[in-house]
């Protein structure tokens, strides 16, 4: 990668302002609204998004992907509601500010932080690329099937309540991936007779089914996303102070980079994602704070920290889709969908073949974050008010117009009808705590798994002790162990902890 | 274990939990049958697989009979319904879209997503006309002009595609 290549990937992204710009805003309005993921604006948009070049595809769900982010924090400011499982840890500073008459700078805070935090960490990746990106060629065959499964361990891990569930979720998902041909002699398996199902199961039909389908048929219970006081606080929002609240942002840059960072460094690791990683940035926070004891009363660095953190995740989560082929989170995931659909291959190949795609995501990345400063600031206090439109309208709008786009990827009717589906699993996996991005995730790397395990076992002809023939894999096995077993034993230690405090109080 | 407490008697209902397992391991078993007579190659990733996805399974099961065993818990499935009143507005709403999904190949896109937009609009409670008609319209003309007009994709015509096409020929 030289300056020269890289300016022209700026100068390239530049010229797609009239992607970038509406993509933003779009992104803003649908990250206002919780439970409307990005991901899910993307599934809608997917026939776009494949239609169009592959370039322009990218800067839009990049655009996309970024304000989205930054505007999960609006609500959660406002109203009390984040805007997506990542600003869930901005409402426990952000929401007192608001109560003290501080809504204005709470916002602007939050909306400095994400840019600025967001662009620090898109840069430092763009820097640290060329290193990253040589990481995937060390792992072979044998280390890239325990990197798969540590990824999904991680997910069922951390992003579910239950890790049981949650392994469950990403073995099913896994055996799902593997319906259709075998690779080697191309023998169907478990296609239930469907020949539309011999080619694998479509990914866009499960993703939209998963996520769109299900998140709508929970949605029907409430008649609007917001609780009642929740909706006058919501038509009551008002701008004032946005110059104190720049002020307040620049006294305390310092945290804004290092809370980033965090970001950073869970978003590489597949599964964590943002909600994490503004949990631990607030912790951290607080930690090395001169007063702790002022947090979660409304301050300054308690609504930073989530979200510099929350957007130092995105460009984290994109490395080990492009380095790797894992995606890191549910996102990465319908980016990689459409990447793959365009014909690229993810992996450290991408940056020999495709550098213009493989840098051009984070260039993409960098060029968003500088056009949403002068977008959020004047358009959010006014976009915070779609919390109000009800479910009675949106439920039927996502579920009908999610179907249509069912059909974009293959042009097949059955994928619809495939759609709804997982839309059914999903909402069951939902209702009863079965992560659904656990389902999904397991769903893409089943076949990647298979193929990687398949190469693995052909080398030692069937034996499976091959898997652990080498140091790195070794290692990778280790610490897949370690992720499984220290959270079961510190949930004993908690468990035999509250049941001696019991105990205690019974005497 | 995430057992929240049910209504019935302040045990956890934790039948529910018990559907992704069962619908888990009626796949993975089909699974089974499916690769019996194939090469090692197409089987191995498969078993392995399934053969984890049963042991969590049996863990699961286990899980599940020992919390009811206790008398924490029993086998009720209030979960997937609750809260009831949203109940005919869900199943409604996958009814509407396998009608949708039947009727796109002879009434086309616009026309079936107008119906079944309409259709779910009214089932949700929206009984003023002007919304029962422009937001399905909205939604229905964005298509034609997003899927049909913009993107030529192969969704299926019906008569208002042909009627469009017709005048604008």
């Amino acid at each position: 990668m030289t300056w020269a290549f890289l300016l022209d990937q700026f100068a390239v992204q530049f010229g797609l302002w009239w992607v970038i710009w509406p993509a933003i805003l779009l992104g803003i309005v649908v990250g206002i609204l919780p439970g409307f993921s990005p991901q899910n604006t993307l599934i809608m948009l997917l026939p776009l998004t494949l239609a169009v070049k592959v370039e322009v595809a990218l800067a839009f769900m990049i655009a996309l992907y970024c304000a989205n982010h930054l505007a999960g924090g609006i609500p959660a400011i406002l109203v009390k509601i984040p805007g997506s499982g990542g600003a869930a840890a901005t409402t426990l500073d952000g929401y007192p500010m608001t109560r003290k008459g501080q809504a204005q700078q709470a916002l602007v805070l939050c909306f400095t932080a994400s840019v600025f935090g967001g662009l620090i960490t898109t840069l430092a990746t763009l820097a640290l690329l060329p290193w990253l990106s040589q990481l995937g060629l060390y792992l072979r065959s044998v280390e890239m099937v325990v990197v798969m499964l540590f990824g999904l361990t991680l997910i069922a891990v951390i992003a579910a309540k239950d890790m049981l569930k949650g392994l469950i979720a990403g073995f099913f998902g896994l055996l799902i991936g593997v319906i259709g041909t075998d690779h080697i002699y191309n023998t169907p398996r478990a296609t239930l007779g469907f020949i539309e199902l011999y080619d694998g199961v479509p990914l866009v039909p499960a993703l939209i089914g998963l996520f769109a389908i299900s998140e709508a048929l929970v949605m029907v219970e409430e008649k609007l996303i917001v609780a009642k006081d929740g909706l006058e606080r919501a038509a009551g929002a008002r701008w004032a102070g946005t110059i104190e609240g720049l002020r307040m942002s620049l006294e305390h840059w310092w945290q804004i980079v290092w809370t980033s960072f965090v970001g950073l460094a869970i978003g590489i690791i597949p599964g964590a994602g943002a909600s994490v990683a503004a949990f631990v940035a607030y912790q951290q926070s607080r930690l090395w704070s001169k007063h702790p004891e002022l947090y979660g009363t409304g301050i300054p660095e308690g609504v930073i920290a989530p979200e510099s953190a929350n957007n130092g995740v995105k460009s984290g989560t994109l490395v080990p889709m492009m380095a790797l082929g894992v995606p890191g989170g549910s996102t990465a995931a319908v980016m990689m969908i459409v990447l793959q659909y365009h014909g690229m291959v993810m992996g450290p190949r991408l940056f020999v073949t495709n550098p213009g795609i493989a840098y051009g995501v984070f260039v993409s990345m960098a060029v968003a974050y500088l056009f949403m400063v002068f977008t959020i600031l004047p358009l959010a206090r006014y976009m915070s008010r779609i919390v109000l439109i009800p479910t009675t309208y949106l439920a039927p709008v996502i579920v009908l117009v999610t179907i249509v786009a069912a059909f974009g990827e293959r042009q097949y009717l059955f994928d619809m009808a495939l759609a709804l589906v997982f839309g059914v699993i999903g909402y069951i996996a939902h209702k009863t705590s079965y992560h659904v991005t656990a389902i999904l995730i397991g769903i893409i790397l089943g076949p990647v798994f298979e193929q990687y395990l398949v190469r693995s076992l052909r080398i030692s002809e069937g034996d499976f002790s091959i898997l652990f023939s080498s140091t790195l894999g070794n290692v990778l096995w280790v610490l897949l162990a370690l992720s499984l077993a220290l959270p079961a034993w510190r949930g004993y230690r908690q468990r035999k902890a509250l049941a001696a405090e019991q105990l205690g109080d019974e005497r | 274990m995430a057992s929240p407490s049910g209504p019935s008697g302040g045990k956890a209902p934790l039948g529910a939990d018990l559907v992704i397992p069962a619908l888990a391991l009626g796949f993975a078993v089909y699974f089974f049958f499916s690769i019996a007579d194939l090469s090692w190659e197409a089987k191995a990733n498969g078993v392995l697989i399934g053969a984890i996805l049963v042991s969590l399974i049996a863990i699961q099961l286990v899980r599940v009979g020992v919390q009811v065993a206790k008398g924490r818990a029993n086998l009720g499935f209030e979960r997937l319904w609750a809260p009831r009143d949203a109940l005919p507005k869900r199943m409604g709403l996958v009814l509407i879209t396998i009608a949708f999904i039947v009727a796109i190949r002879w009434a086309g896109l616009t026309l079936s997503l107008f119906v079944a937009l309409a259709a779910a609009l009214y089932l949700m409670g929206v009984r003023k006309p002007v919304p029962l008609v422009a937001v399905p319209l909205a939604v229905a003309a964005s298509a034609y002009l997003l899927f049909i007009a913009a993107l030529d994709s192969d969704l299926p015509r019906g008569p208002v595609e042909q009627l469009l096409a017709a005048l604008f020929q």
